[in-house]
């Protein structure tokens, strides 16, 4: 480690030229009237390589940046350190004014004495100014050692692929090919159109969800930008932002183009199955259209329903039947290769299934069924062309029960709410009132979410429709067999009474859930998911369209549960980004990529396995692996796993945080916590128990890395061989992670420390792991409590002991003794 | 002697449920009594303190059937609710007299029902008279498991 510092100062400019400016903010009375901003100035003057080191009110103002650049100019400066917030604020801000002085903007550090100092110990104006000198001197060590960064471009192919034809992935479609760029829609279904094509009316404006739709779907299938694949999935994706290639599995429709949707197959065909699209109410044929509408509007054979599955023609009745002769059993699967700039992933929802809820009885009681069993029975499409019927004798009912949150909110199924189901549920009771007023309609609801824009509208005029809202969901569902009749028990709990309804019909209002085959896209794109197996957006409120693979964007319910303005909103959302990438034609990648040099390289290859990103290319047969910058996301997981020297990161490099760790234990080692926060949650938590001004020790020392992962077992190791009191490693909760988890090398690289702790003999408790997410300021200022709580029961001789037996260890292969 | 009811509970539990009222629809005792229905029994421990619910008799209506607890969407363990109140209902003294001769029987006779008129029945349907219960070892068993720490016989 020391012998990679010795290496690093070598390389960079020798001593003499470096040349590097501080500059302490007061920021008004923020940092000025805890930390004596003027002693830490006088203090940095004399650090090694300090030119000049001044203090100022309000550096980021524009005379502030206006000093720096004149400072840079004049007095040749080659590296600027602010000591003023945190990074996170105003590191554009102080890079920006480097680089139109000619200062790389690589070349800037910045000491966060504000949210990490002042406004953590406010009354301890002697504790804060020191703990601002020892982090001025970190950020000093560390900015002589910055090397110069350049920004990759990447070019990005002005095209673009769309996985999923519902309306959210029709939407983002026509908007990217109305702006002019080539665009692959893939569905797996027969034809576009997806949920929304399966719905009798939208809410909260009543219109007729196909009327609406079936436009935007006629538009995509004669679009001249767009490159419609229906019967398709994606079977393989490589490449990066702006260069994807892709694999599409294009199955065998035996059906060709010259179709025109007579329908004279249907009649010849012998085998029937029940109608996906009709959610099971009718029958359909092995050869088949899903809907009237479909788009391309194109007959399909199902293989697995036809007599000729088997490659034998054993019947050929449609093909006799086809006057145009479009029929050919010998079609075959195709794979497509395609090459796309950007990727916009709406895959959409599956409904709940309600079977696993016994005391409902779906499946059992044929009258019970669901809303979207019920969407088709009142499309005048679907299996009773509009009438409103039940399953059981076919006669209308007179009442029916609608039960709210159905696989919704609930530790049995799914623990979310589903956000459509309130509304839908509405707009159903009030089609129903509409058409047949004299039906009485009851709705069993726990809350009725009206939330949206005419949402609380609709509601208020089911009531006056005479629509019983009734709160307190039933228990149990009894079926009378002589009618079908079903009686609903239960509390209705703002009159405090038990209840029990006889109704002839009951619709469950079940939840939507992510697609069964969801993970097969995400393990494709390599996304995250949430807790409840949604696709997981880059940022919950600022990026809420883009993933965290650079290029890949999120449209419709995919992302969350969503009702069609929505999907809509966002899959214009997803075009617009990627069409902002397109449009430029290239991006830039922050230069904070790994780097393996292949001199030291010995292709043993354990970097590339724990790159999540796929990032890292190379065989032992090449001798020699590298990194693919484009895909380098930057976390830096891979760096630590290296046990030969050979791979570092940009701008996060070892002796950079080396150097930080030396100037940290200068003083009094003992009494010091050396913390790695990451920067996206638990660095963003410092700062935010700084903003809260949540106060806490002020011995805490921290160091910030890009992710948990770049965290070194030797940086550890260092920092108790040089007595540190205690260390501190935190990053996201593992399911957070801003790196499609490479946190998980965290923990594993931790526990591997703490079972060396525990075999040498010594304190475990003095390295602690911790997740703190960036809304938990008051998490991190307890942790750091209690592990200086820890420090106070700290033995001189406990530290000495450490150090002593760190110091014994084994030298490593290839390491100079 | 006072027992903690949270030691026997999570009360934190009690937090997940929202009242959707699954529970009261799916109980039995509730169809023919005057029962404290679980969702009641929820809401008066949350906002009115569980003291409200251990003095309220209709506490000891419930046939412990666990169909509530079945049904729960939150998997609110609310059998083991129940039984903690009853438990804590029954060291305040809050017990029905029903329930209290029902024990003093099992006490005393080994049985919690007088069955002095069964071995005639028994005898006209040709079985076996009663076995005899051994008496002091169910008052064995009784003092270990503190019963006799609850209810006096």
């Amino acid at each position: 480690m020391k012998q990679a510092l010795d290496d690093m100062d070598k390389k960079a400019n020798s001593p003499a030229d470096l040349r590097v400016g501080v500059y302490v903010c007061h920021c008004g009375k923020n940092i000025g009237s805890t930390v004596d901003c003027e002693a830490v100035a006088k203090f940095a003057s004399t650090l090694p390589h300090v030119t000049l080191a001044k203090d100022s009110l309000y550096t980021c103002s524009e005379p502030g940046q206006e000093q720096i650049k004149t400072d840079i100019r004049e007095q040749k400066l080659n590296r600027v350190v602010v000591a003023s917030c945190t990074p996170r604020l105003h590191e554009p801000t102080f890079r920006a004014a480097c680089e139109s002085a000619g200062l790389n903007p690589y070349l800037l550090e910045m000491a966060n004495i504000r949210e990490h100092c002042s406004w953590v110990h406010l009354h301890e104006r002697e504790a804060a100014t020191s703990k601002a000198k020892d982090l001025v001197a970190m950020a000093v060590a560390r900015a002589v050692r910055l090397e110069p960064q350049f920004e990759l471009s990447v070019p990005v192919k002005r095209s673009s692929l769309v996985i999923g034809g519902g309306v959210a992935g029709i939407q983002a479609a026509l908007d990217m090919a109305d702006a002019g760029y080539q665009v692959c829609l893939v569905e797996k279904s027969g034809s576009i159109g997806g949920r929304m094509a399966q719905i009798d009316k939208t809410f909260p404006t009543m219109d007729c969800s196909i009327c609406i739709l079936a436009p935007k779907m006629s538009e995509v299938g004669r679009h001249p930008n767009i490159q419609m694949l229906t019967l398709s999935e994606i079977k393989e994706v490589t490449g990066h932002i702006g260069n994807f290639k892709v694999k599409i599995l294009k199955k065998a429709r035996y059906v060709t183009d010259g179709c025109t949707a007579c329908g004279d197959c249907i009649q010849a065909c012998p085998q029937l199955a029940p109608d996906e699209f009709n959610a099971g109410l009718s029958i359909r044929r092995a050869i088949y259209i899903p809907f009237a509408q479909a788009v391309p509007s194109r007959y399909l054979v199902d293989m697995g329903l036809c007599l000729n599955n088997q490659g034998i023609v054993a019947c050929d009745r449609c093909f006799q039947a086809c006057t145009r002769k479009c029929i050919d059993f010998a079609d075959q699967d195709k794979i497509v290769e395609i090459e796309v700039g950007t990727i916009v992933v709406a895959t959409g929802v599956d409904v709940y299934d309600p079977t696993a809820l016994t005391e409902l009885g779906y499946g059992r009681f044929p009258n019970v069924i669901t809303t979207l069993e019920f969407e088709r029975l009142i499309n005048a499409g679907g299996p009773s062309s509009g009438e409103l019927i039940r399953p059981s004798d076919r006669k209308r009912p007179k009442n029916i029960a609608f039960l709210q949150c159905i696989g919704s909110r609930s530790k049995r199924s799914n623990p979310y709410c589903s956000n459509v189901c309130c509304m839908n549920t509405i707009k159903d009771a009030l089609l129903i009132k509409e058409h047949w007023p004299e039906t009485e309609v009851f709705v069993f609801y726990i809350d009725i979410r009206a939330f949206g824009k005419g949402f609380e509208d609709l509601f208020q005029r089911a009531r006056r429709e005479g629509v019983t809202f009734i709160r307190g969901i039933p228990g149990e569902i009894i079926e009378d067999i002589s009618n079908g009749n079903l009686t609903l028990l239960g509390e209705n709990t703002l009159l405090g009474t038990q209840y029990r309804y006889t109704m002839e019909m009951v619709i469950l209002s079940v939840g939507i859930k992510p697609r069964s085959d969801a993970p097969i896209v995400q393990r494709l794109l390599n996304l995250s998911t949430d807790t409840d197996g949604f696709y997981m957006e880059a940022h919950p409120k600022l990026r809420p369209v883009d993933t965290t693979t650079g290029g890949v964007f999120l449209a419709g319910a995919a992302e969350g549960p969503k009702d069609i303005k929505d999907s809509v909103t966002q899959a214009s959302a997803a075009a617009s980004r990627a069409n902002i990438l397109m449009s430029k034609g290239e991006v830039k990648i922050p230069a904070v990529t790994a780097r393996i040099n292949t001199d030291k390289c010995v292709a043993c290859g354990l970097c590339a396995k724990v790159c999540s990103y796929h990032a890292i290319e190379g065989s032992k047969e090449l001798g020699y692996y590298r990194v693919v910058e484009a895909m380098c996301q930057g976390c830096g997981a891979c760096v630590p796993e290296c046990k030969f020297g050979a791979l570092d990161q940009a701008h996060f490099s070892d002796a950079q945080i080396v150097s930080q760790i030396h100037e940290a234990l200068a003083n009094e080692p003992e009494r010091k916590i050396v913390a790695f926060a990451c920067n996206w949650c638990s660095y963003a938590g410092a700062d935010f128990a700084g903003v809260s001004r949540i106060q806490y020790p002020d011995n805490v020392r921290i160091i910030r890395t890009m992710c948990s992962a770049r965290v070194a077992p030797e940086w550890i190791e260092l920092a108790f061989s040089m007595g540190a009191g205690a260390v501190l490693v935190s990053g996201c909760h593992p399911s957070d992670c801003h790196y499609n988890n490479a946190n998980q090398n965290t923990v594993r690289r931790v526990e591997k420390f703490w079972k060396r702790l525990d075999k040498l003999g010594l304190n475990k408790d003095r390295l602690r792991l911790a997740w703190v997410s960036a809304a938990e300021g008051a998490q991190f200022a307890k942790v750091i409590k209690e592990m200086e709580q820890g420090l106070r029961e700290l033995t001189p001789d406990q530290v000495l002991e450490t150090k002593q037996k760190l110091a014994k260890r084994v030298p490593r292969k290839g390491e100079p003794v | 002697m006072t027992v903690k009811l949270w030691n026997f509970f999570p009360r934190e539990a009690l937090y997940e449920c929202y009242q959707c009222a699954r529970c009261t629809g799916s109980c039995p005792a509730l169809e023919v009594a005057e029962a404290l229905g679980p969702r009641e029994t929820i809401l008066k421990c949350l906002n009115l303190g569980h003291d409200e619910v251990v003095e309220d008799e209709r506490l000891w209506v419930c046939c412990t059937c666990n169909v509530c607890e079945d049904r729960c969407p939150q998997k609110i363990p609310i059998s083991d609710l129940l039984v903690a109140l009853r438990n804590s209902a029954a060291r305040r003294g809050n017990i029905p007299d029903k329930l209290q001769i029902a024990i003093e029987l099992l006490a005393k006779t080994g049985r919690s029902m007088i069955v002095h008129q069964l071995d005639e029945m028994r005898a006209h349907h040709g079985l076996a008279p009663l076995m005899p219960v051994p008496i002091d070892e169910v008052r064995e068993v009784l003092k270990k498991t503190k019963l006799d720490d609850v209810i006096e016989f």
